[in-house]
């Protein structure tokens, strides 16, 4: 392999990687704090527990995903030097923007909410889950802004041979930011519902002491599932508006049309292949819809067996499948990232730099010491909260040291 | 101004962030068993979650505001960077998750893990600073490197000294001898403040051209950012009376 497919291949492990992590954050942060809302306003403490539970699964995906975060934003500065300096001035901003508005304040504020437990007024406490909610969103918007400059360039002028910002308005307004970003956000509820309900079906099979606590988790696990699926592939079939002609072309698998996209391609930009590589992308796209209607499917059937209370407790199949369905939506949102980042290929800025040139001036030797040494850290990280989680989710509510009173924990 | 927003973030997370550094470094030392060093560890757990967010901010406002000294300064220091950031996420794994399994051998691992990543830190900003400052790399460099990475545990211990209580205190007190807690740590805060300006006046800080449009914003944001970091070390001021959630 030579440095670009060795810096390329470190981009899309830790990246995806790093998404597995964000996609369960962003739709666990919006449970939780949809459930301490609920808890802070009738005082039950079923609801106060599974606060304390679902948070307590909550942080130990969000702290190992910080780790996997550091590594992409170092990652363009190190491995892709040449598209820092050719358009960080225009996608920069946002990644400027994504860390002081968006990162800086979640990570301080979810400081506070998991030390001060106890320590602050309760509704202080439940503010503070949603400022770290609605952060972690608008960190997902700018990032998806970022992501959206790439995709489809606006709001820029070439400007003595790099980028330069001279529309603001139109970076933030690009289609293909806003509607990725609806889409990404739907996904990541799906995951947190599917997540949710899934937790809970193993207990409910394991003839848990905790019906309530559980058939209540599972019933709002479902019933944001269901809505997430519908609200996601909105956006999804929206998105396929702003898709790059020449991406549009390798989906249609339609050789007239892959042919037309390059040759328009060639005319534009000179010589050069400029279609994305086609089997891969098809792929990718596929698994994504076909996972997006089993997820539907079991979504909505699951709406209707929660309503009935003695299927909850005893439909052992049931809970099988909602279990087994925890990974499914991870699995469809890096199926949708490959079919979105190989589609944009051989553009690291669609039409305007091309990935062999975004490289920075590293050598293999280096490129394949950082690609070993991330992906080692990123495999320990993604074994280790698996194990955590799965370990954490098992023993139930009682083990539980979040905001626990009866640990000295939160006293200082 | 660009200057003036980047040398915030960055001398304010040498300052916040080289005292939780520190404390990782002088672990083995401040607390000789296992539950003393629960409590040392105590002393930073409320602030280092947002003491970090400083060095990402940093980053942030490089990509934003001097994109191009952005890919210069990392990928021009690839494998020392990627050295730093190992040694950080390594760092806050083993603060993470030490407290998540209750044996002794799973909490010493991943003490272990604090420890190394601290040190790791510490000396890739030592060679990376020395680099900056005085232009040397390789072997020689180990030199400048340590003298930055004492610099750290220094401050490290001195923070500590102004949070820990008995025992613990006085072993974070070795250093200081007879002056006064706070006075140390200033100290230790001032040299690295001024570590951090004279590698900044080495740089070639050129901002970008999207200043128009961030610098505005990032000062209207500033304060708000301070206040909510404010709240974090007023919420925590008093000095740890026991182990923490970590």
């Amino acid at each position: 392999m030579d440095t670009v497919d060795l810096a390329r291949l470190q981009f899309a492990l830790t990246a995806g990687a790093h998404f597995l992590f964000v996609a369960l954050t962003l739709g666990l942060a919006t449970l939780v704090a949809a459930i301490q809302t609920r808890a802070t306003f009738s005082r039950d403490p079923v609801h106060l527990r599974m606060t304390r539970f679902w948070g307590q699964l909550y942080i130990i995906n969000y702290a190992m995903g910080i780790a996997t975060g550091l590594v992409m934003e170092f990652q363009l500065g190190l491995s892709w030097s040449g598209l820092t300096e050719y358009a960080g001035n225009v996608f920069g901003s946002a990644l400027a923007i994504e860390t002081l508005v968006a990162f800086f304040v979640e990570s301080t504020f979810l400081g506070l909410w998991i030390f001060g437990w106890d320590r602050l007024n309760r509704w202080v406490h439940l503010a503070l889950i949603w400022v770290v909610t609605l952060t972690a969103y608008a960190s997902a918007f700018w990032i998806m802004v970022a992501n959206g400059f790439l995709q489809q360039p606006a709001g820029h002028v070439v400007d003595g041979g790099v980028l330069r910002l001279v529309d603001f308005g139109a970076l933030v307004a690009n289609p293909a930011a806003q509607i990725a970003f609806g889409h990404v956000m739907g996904g990541a509820m799906i995951t947190g519902g599917f997540f949710v309900a899934g937790v809970s079906a193993y207990h409910l099979r394991k003839r848990t002491a905790e019906q309530d606590f559980f058939r209540k988790s599972l019933r709002i696990g479902v019933w944001v599932a269901l809505p997430a699926t519908f609200f996601t592939v909105t956006f999804g079939g929206l998105g396929f508006q702003t898709l790059q002609p020449t991406k549009a072309a390798a989906w249609s698998d339609d050789a007239a049309r892959m042919a037309a996209a390059q040759a328009e391609m060639v005319a534009a930009h000179g010589p050069g292949d400029y279609l994305p590589p086609v089997g891969p992308v098809l792929a990718a796209g596929i698994t994504m819809m076909v996972l997006w209607l089993v997820m539907t499917v079991v979504a909505g059937l699951s709406c209707l067996l929660v309503l009935f209370r003695p299927v909850v407790r005893r439909f052992r199949l049931w809970h099988w499948l909602l279990t087994l369905m925890i990974p499914v939506p991870f699995v469809t949102m890096l199926a949708g990232w490959m079919f979105r980042e190989m589609g944009r290929q051989p553009w690291a800025v669609y039409g305007l730099l091309k990935t062999a040139d975004a490289m920075s001036p590293v050598s293999a030797g280096q490129m394949r010491l950082s690609l070993i040494a991330f992906t080692t850290v990123y495999a320990v990280l993604i074994v280790v909260n698996y194990r955590l989680l799965a370990r954490q989710a098992r023993r139930g509510p009682e083990a539980t040291s979040l905001g626990a009173p009866a640990v000295p924990a939160l006293s200082f | 101004m660009e200057i003036f927003i980047l040398a915030f973030f960055a001398l304010g997370y040498l300052v916040l962030g080289g005292a939780d550094i520190g404390v990782g470094m002088a672990l083995p030392y401040l607390g000789r068993t296992a539950t003393e060093r629960r409590e040392v560890i105590a002393a930073i757990a409320p602030f280092f979650l947002g003491n970090e967010v400083w060095l990402v901010a940093t980053a942030g406002v490089l990509a934003g505001l001097f994109p191009e000294l952005e890919g210069e300064l990392l990928s021009g220091n690839h494998t020392l960077v990627v050295v730093l950031v190992l040694a950080w996420a390594v760092r806050d794994m083993g603060l993470w998750l030490r407290g998540r399994e209750p044996g002794a051998r799973w909490q010493a691992f991943w003490d272990g893990a604090i420890v190394a990543g601290s040190w790791g830190l510490a000396l890739s900003w030592g060679a990376l600073l020395s680099h900056v400052l005085v232009g040397i790399q390789g072997p020689f460099a180990v030199l400048p490197a340590a003298v930055v990475a004492a610099l750290f545990a220094t401050h490290g211990l001195a923070f500590a000294a102004l949070r820990l209580r008995g025992t613990l205190r006085e072993r974070a007190a070795v250093l200081s001898g007879g002056a006064g807690e706070a006075r140390t740590y200033a100290l230790t805060a001032a040299v690295l403040l001024a570590v951090g300006v004279l590698a900044g006046l080495r740089l070639p800080l050129h901002p970008g051209t999207s200043g128009s449009v961030l610098v505005p914003l990032i000062l209207t944001l500033m304060p708000l950012l301070a206040a909510a970091q404010a709240w974090v070390w007023w919420m925590f001021r008093h000095r740890v009376t026991g182990p923490s959630y970590l």
